[in-house]
């Protein structure tokens, strides 16, 4: 399902994904309807019924699954952050490192 | 309710019907607010059981749209039965940038009811977004594009030959000079579907790379242009405002979203692609998604 780099990093090594603040979270559910990605995953019957299952899947600085969130319960990485850390992951793939 | 009268008929409005949430029933109050100072309602359970009553009313009026809270009920009817809007609201956001705050307010009610008569007028004051520089004779984007193109399936997806750069996010930003026109690539609007609307950023707004510069709702989903540069915005394309659909039909000429003065386009570029290798890139994604849902 994912893709496996992003601007010819590995995508694992990326940190980019929504995290579920769940003081807030009211498990309504719609960033789950929204993503076609599948980067939650509902647990019926646990505490938590809503996880960030497959941050993998996440697509690096998009953010639209926030927008659904009424009560603004997911957050993203620093985007400068992020992108200094492509920039430097890059420049070490480039060196052989 | 049903915006039966004869005479000409300029805004109307479609609300959420969440009746079951404060935001929900503010924005039906919201509505009739608009009814009061000449607005024609609809109402979104009767126009989804009987469309044709609405066919007329909708025919000859601008559609402003009314959600209640991000679940955008009213903003999904209207783009599944293919209506054009020319502003939306959402009631949680717009009480939001006004300090009011949803979630477990128990004065929220009253609060909204407070605002209501603000966001009415802020609705009927609808005006066009500002107009595009640089369009014109001297427009320096104009100019013939050429395209290689590829195909999966029964898809087929178009780049253009030069000229453009592309992130990951399938974004690509046109470069003449100190300018970019940004838009989104074929593949979006093939995957995406119809475009049903555009809602452009502000002039003025400064953009670093991958920041959001405006959203597009399409029949299936919603999604962000995230720039491939960095700058200011200095122009929005008035012609997708007004028909997002141009997207789907040229996605990298007519059917640009936003124009940026640059900012450092020397060092965006390390992050970006040229034609050729969006090309490369964008054949194996295709190629890997299609067997995904198809296998084979």
């Amino acid at each position: 399902m994912s893709d496996d780099t992003f601007m010819g990093v590995p995508r694992s090594k990326i940190p980019w994904c929504p995290t579920i603040d769940y003081d807030k979270c009211d498990y309504c559910m719609e960033c789950d309807e929204f993503c076609p990605h599948r980067v939650f995953e509902r647990r019926e019957g646990e505490e938590k019924k809503l996880v960030v299952a497959h941050p993998e899947n996440c697509v690096v600085f998009c953010k639209a699954c926030g927008k659904t969130c009424d009560p603004d319960a997911l957050t993203f990485p620093d985007k400068k952050e992020t992108i200094e850390l492509i920039k430097r992951l890059r420049e070490e793939g480039k060196d052989g490192g | 309710m049903e915006g039966s009268r004869e005479d000409a008929i300029e805004i109307v409005v479609l609300p959420c019907s969440g009746l079951d949430k404060e935001a929900g029933s503010a924005s039906r109050e919201l509505a009739l607010l608009l009814q009061e100072k000449g607005a024609s309602v609809v109402c979104p359970v009767l126009y989804q059981r009987s469309p044709k009553r609405y066919e007329k009313v909708l025919g000859g009026g601008r559609l402003l749209v009314i959600d209640g809270c991000k679940t955008g009920c009213a903003s999904k009817l209207a783009a599944e039965c293919g209506l054009k809007m020319v502003k939306k609201l959402t009631v949680t956001e717009a009480a939001k940038e006004r300090g009011v705050k949803a979630g477990k307010n128990p004065n929220l009610r009253e609060a909204l009811r407070h605002l209501l008569p603000t966001l009415a007028d802020e609705l009927l004051s609808v005006e066009p977004v500002e107009t595009p520089v640089a369009v014109g004779a001297r427009d320096p984007f104009v100019g013939p594009v050429t395209f290689r193109e590829f195909s999966v399936d029964k898809f087929v997806f178009r780049v253009p030959d030069s000229g453009y750069f592309f992130n990951e996010n399938d974004c690509w930003a046109r470069v003449e000079g100190t300018l970019a026109r940004v838009g989104v690539s074929d593949y979006v609007q093939q995957s995406a579907s119809d475009m049903v609307f555009f809602e452009p950023p502000a002039i003025g707004t400064e953009v670093s790379i991958f920041d959001e510069v405006g959203s597009l709702e399409t029949t299936k989903t919603a999604l962000d242009i995230i720039s491939p540069v960095s700058g200011k915005v200095v122009g929005v394309n008035q012609e997708v405002v007004e028909t997002p659909e141009l997207i789907n039909e040229d996605p990298y000429e007519r059917g640009w979203a936003v124009e940026l003065e640059l900012a450092d386009f020397d060092s965006d570029r390390e992050l970006l692609m040229d034609s050729g290798a969006y090309f490369d890139y964008l054949k194996q994604k295709a190629e890997r998604e299609h067997k995904e849902l198809y296998g084979g």
